[in-house]
């Protein structure tokens, strides 16, 4: 707490009218897959609170994100390292961008390249993917609020 | 993007299931770990970089009890009567993902259950059950260790174990025994102490590591019971001896050896075969004793003939190697190959 105080006061001189704390609110929320089959035999997914939680189950990560300030925020990027236990599946929707190399390239899953295990380069798969990226081309007008999905596997 | 999530969660369950087929996954990340999403944000106001906000959220990872017992190879183990150190063999894998102890449950089967490498079904019991760790050549002998349970198997390691036990006396060739092997996860921690019995967390979810079991049914237990098991059998493979006592007058103080008679002074040759039916083991150190009646005097010049053959009640070949000691006779004829027909033949007079 004393850390961040301290930080939010050495900006402040530097830069006092423009930047404001917490200007944008984010929350990151998880969901685990759970397959549940009807007694007529439909099978259905739901998604439940991540109390149980084994290898090889499908887990649905939400980030929410919300303009709480009074101007737009402009370049607007939000950006999720995968955690080393779980491997990306696919990110819902257009937009996102991939970095297989700990975020230091970005770009469309089909276009990044990794070395595979023979050392010869090979088109990167879901789960090479060490960041998931979302810049906004648009700047997100006060009071907007939005959320981005992807979906990775519990090693 | 919301669009396709409904897409996803909607009818089409089939579709997910294959988009979402893992890889064979056995233990995957160790029960208890903590998983950590953190997303940020960087942003302008204006032309001003503000601070980048992060948010995150902790998940545990719990504790996935499962485990296969397979049988190592689909053959039956070869026993004789009497064998005192008969082994079946199974691979036991922990494939939780947290180090277990796993107990050994050996059980024979009911009688007329199916063998499971075929060819008939259960028709006895083998004696009590011990359990040892192969040395690495999957094979049972000096070199392998026994055990009572199976102790801290990491996540995703296998034994190999030999079930060891006796085969009765009493039984008898292509006779089979059906045996299981049931593992049970125990918890793991002290090394060289078989641990307390893995149970699934009761109750309510907790957002610590709970257990839960996850197991498959195996031959012989029920699906997330934390046990499971496979079976094996053994077949009997024994001699079938039959043995047969011949006779013929080889010659008569009156007749000679034309058309001779039964009558005192007479020799008669004395003839054992011993037959080792084709469908069963090959016998060794057979031994043939014959008690001399009182009648008769053994004719030490002839001697005993041992290993010779028979053909139309004439026994013939062979080496005179057997021994007399009054009044028994002794013929050794060693090894009697399955299908084999072997014979110990001398003479005597009739007082």
């Amino acid at each position: 707490m004393v850390k961040q105080g301290l930080i939010f006061a050495a900006a402040a001189l530097l830069a006092a009218p423009a930047l404001a704390a917490d200007q944008v609110s984010l929350v990151s929320e998880v969901f685990v897959e759970k397959v549940v089959v009807a007694p007529n035999g439909r099978a259905s997914t739901l998604l439940k609170q991540p109390d149980v939680v084994m290898p090889g189950d499908n887990l649905v990560f939400v980030v929410k994100y919300r303009n709480q300030g009074a101007q737009s925020a402009r370049n607007f990027i939000l950006t999720n390292p995968m955690p080393n236990a779980v491997a990306f599946r696919e990110a819902a929707g257009e937009g996102a961008l991939f970095s297989v190399d700990g975020g230091k390239s970005w770009g469309r899953l089909g276009e990044l390249k990794v070395q595979g295990s023979d050392r010869r380069l090979r088109s990167a798969r879901p789960d090479d993917v060490t960041h998931v990226r979302w810049a906004f081309r648009q700047p997100l007008p006060a009071g907007a609020s939005g959320k981005v999905t992807f979906r990775g596997t519990v090693r | 993007m919301t669009n396709m999530m409904r897409k996803l969660a909607g009818p089409s369950a089939l579709v997910i299931a294959s988009m979402w087929a893992m890889p064979a996954m056995a233990a995957g990340t160790a029960a208890g770990s903590t998983i950590t999403n953190t997303a940020t944000v960087n942003y302008q106001v204006g032309t001003v970089a503000q601070t980048a906000i992060n948010a995150s959220n902790n998940i545990t990872v719990d504790r996935r009890v499962t485990l296969t017992v397979v049988q190592l190879g689909t053959s039956t183990t070869s026993v004789s009567p009497g064998q005192t150190q008969a082994a079946t063999t199974f691979t036991v894998t922990n494939t939780s993902n947290a180090t277990l102890d796993l107990g050994l449950t050996a059980a024979n089967l009911a009688t007329s259950t199916a063998a499971p490498n075929g060819g008939g079904n259960d028709a006895f019991d083998v004696g009590a059950f011990t359990y040892y760790i192969d040395d690495g050549d999957n094979v049972f002998d000096a070199g392998d260790t026994l055990v009572t349970h199976l102790d801290e198997v990491a996540a995703d390691a296998a034994r190999v174990v030999h079930v060891v036990a006796s085969i009765p006396a009493g039984a008898t060739n292509g006779q089979k025994a059906a045996v299981s092997l049931t593992a049970q996860a125990k918890e793991g921690g002290t090394a060289g102490t078989e641990g307390a019995v893995v149970t699934a967390t009761a109750g309510a979810n907790t957002a610590g590591m709970d257990t839960v079991l996850a197991d498959t049914a195996g031959s012989d237990d029920a699906a997330t019971d934390g046990r499971h098991s496979a079976r094996d059998d053994y077949t009997v493979a024994a001699p079938v001896l039959t043995v047969t006592k011949i006779s013929r007058v080889i010659q008569d103080p009156i007749n000679g050896t034309t058309n001779p008679k039964m009558i005192p002074g007479a020799t008669v040759e004395y003839c054992i075969t011993v037959a080792n039916a084709a469908a069963g083991a090959t016998a060794s150190s057979v031994v043939i004793t014959d008690s001399l009646p009182t009648q008769t005097t053994y004719v030490s010049a002839f001697g005993v003939f041992e290993g010779g053959t028979v053909a139309g009640a004439v026994c013939s070949g062979g080496t005179a190697t057997g021994t007399f000691a009054s009044p028994t006779v002794t013929g050794n004829l060693g090894t009697v190959a399955a299908g084999a027909t072997e014979t110990v033949y001398f003479r005597v007079t009739i007082n």
